[in-house]
């Protein structure tokens, strides 16, 4: 059933919901829900937390719509129930097509911009959280030597975060002079990039995650993660961190020096350009 | 595509984990990138990954979904990807690669120190690299070790901790078994990034080993 939307349930509306007239509370997009932020109401019908819902649709995505009549649902669960057996649907399944897809508005919208992947970014043009990073480095030239990337991602894994505590990370590094990525969904959101303020009306509005991306000189990623280590404490979330940079002519990764020296461990595994995008970025380009 | 820098695992699972994926710059390549993108997917399908595809269209593994037609539906800023489960073909997609001189940006998240024994043999050197400096914060909200394994797999969080818990529960019931949960899993990951034969891998051993061992709390 993807992409072919169930035409009588959706509706303009402000939020990801469900049909309490088709819901048969088989609890299956409870177990879907990414933030686990569904449950079952006083009637038996599963209801979503509107503030906790960070519209990422996964729900009404991988939930096939068996589109069968509730009656008839209800009528198999009473007959079976007889025999002392339970009606259980498969686990991705959603019997009676109750999940209704809304058209969201401002700034609920931002949900569904950082937690949709599906969803492209209006302001890069990048689907999934909407950044480049090092992705294309080799024709951009984002990265030039000397210069290293940090990723702070804020939410992931599994958890999500709302604006106000993206915000007291872009307001805890700001002071140290980054260049926030132009290119990136939250530097869009940011309205001072000396004071890491977001704009208003924002903060209260709740994603799966969002990524601040920023560059700055190799030998400031010491103060960067000295800031992060600081205000980590201050927020009720997860946040991953990445570093980046562009490799040395031997194939060697100038960031990992700084790192170490600043007493963090690296991760084995990572992320590698391998420089086969064209045309090739030189350092001597502008 | 930050989804797949912070995949957690012993470096023996993630020997068994890389995932190749195609990028384009807006005003430097990825204006008539289709075809070459499509290309990228045609030569990684010759070598058999066990996931694939785009975020757009959605992934292999999703029922509706025909690869020949997720392939041709590629457009220019189609951030495509596939999954591999050894060096060695890794090595020879590569090395395709290379031939075929696409001029998209191409991408591997894996072992660092493997994948850059890669481009030596194909010829090549890496031109950037991206490190995870693991997880922050209020890690004392996450799950069990086990549960993060399956999660990070799908870095744009579309696999719940719920629905990993009912997986590992129905496969310790037996009700299914740990190709069918890592299956599911894999559903719900949009962009194919998910290593389904890792999941089942994992799923496999906490069958004969034990389930969820792991304290809950995510120490790096």
């Amino acid at each position: 059933m993807r992409g072919a939307l169930n035409l009588h349930a959706i509706r303009v509306g402000p939020t990801m919901d469900i049909d309490k007239t088709r819901c048969v509370g088989c609890g299956n997009c409870h177990i879907i829900c990414t933030m686990g932020v569904i449950s079952l109401d006083e009637e038996g019908k599963s209801v979503v937390n509107q503030d906790e819902c960070v519209e990422c649709a996964t729900c009404y995505r991988v939930l096939r719509n068996e589109n069968y009549p509730p009656w008839f649902v209800r009528s198999i669960r009473k007959v079976l129930s007889l025999f002392k057996l339970g009606y259980l649907a498969d686990v991705d399944i959603c019997p009676t097509g109750a999940l209704t897809l809304p058209e969201l508005v401002w700034p609920r919208v931002l949900r569904a911009q950082f937690s949709n992947p599906t969803v492209v970014h209006p302001g890069t043009g990048v689907p999934g959280r909407g950044t480049d990073e090092i992705k294309s480095n080799d024709v951009t030239g984002r990265l030039r030597t000397g210069e290293a990337g940090l990723v702070v991602e804020i939410g992931r894994p599994g958890l999500g975060a709302f604006f106000r505590d993206i915000e007291k990370v872009t307001i805890a590094l700001a002071p140290l002079g980054p260049v926030f990525e132009p290119e990136n969904p939250v530097t869009h959101l940011i309205a001072d990039t000396t004071t890491g303020r977001m704009r208003e009306g924002i903060l209260d509005e709740k994603v799966l995650s969002a990524i601040i991306e920023l560059k700055t000189d190799m030998e400031k990623i010491p103060a960067f993660l000295a800031a992060l280590e600081k205000v980590q404490r201050e927020i009720d979330t997860v946040v991953s961190v990445g570093v980046a940079s562009r490799c040395l002519p031997d194939g060697t990764i100038p960031h990992e020096e700084w790192v170490q020296k600043a007493g963090y461990a690296l991760s084995p595994n990572g992320k590698t350009n391998l420089g086969l995008g064209r045309p090739l970025f030189r350092e001597d380009e502008p | 595509m930050t989804n797949t820098l912070h995949r957690r695992g012993n470096r023996e699972d993630l020997k068994r984990d890389y995932v190749i994926f195609v990028h384009t710059a807006k005003g430097k390549n990825r204006e008539g990138a289709a075809p070459k993108i499509r290309e990228f997917m045609r030569i990684c399908r010759k070598y058999h990954p066990v996931n694939m595809g785009d975020v757009k269209q959605g992934s292999m593994h999703q029922d509706d979904i025909e690869i020949d037609r997720l392939i041709a539906g590629h457009e220019d800023g189609t951030v495509a990807a596939a999954v591999f489960t050894d060096l060695e073909t890794l090595q020879k997609v590569v090395e395709e690669l290379i031939r075929a001189d696409l001029g998209i940006c191409i991408n591997i998240s894996g072992l660092l120190d493997e994948v850059k024994e890669c481009c030596r043999r194909a010829g090549i050197t890496r031109h950037s690299a991206e490190h995870s400096l693991g997880i922050w914060g209020a890690k004392d909200r996450l799950p069990e070790r086990e549960v993060m394994e399956f999660n990070t797999m799908c870095g744009h969080g579309m696999v719940s901790f719920n629905l990993i818990r009912r997986m590992i529960e129905q496969v310790r019931l037996r009700r299914m078994t740990p190709q069918q949960a890592a299956r599911m899993m894999a559903k719900c990951c949009e962009c194919g990034a998910f290593n389904p034969l890792r999941a089942e891998t994992l799923l496999t051993r906490m069958r004969e080993q034990g389930f969820l061992n792991s304290p809950r709390t995510n120490r790096d």
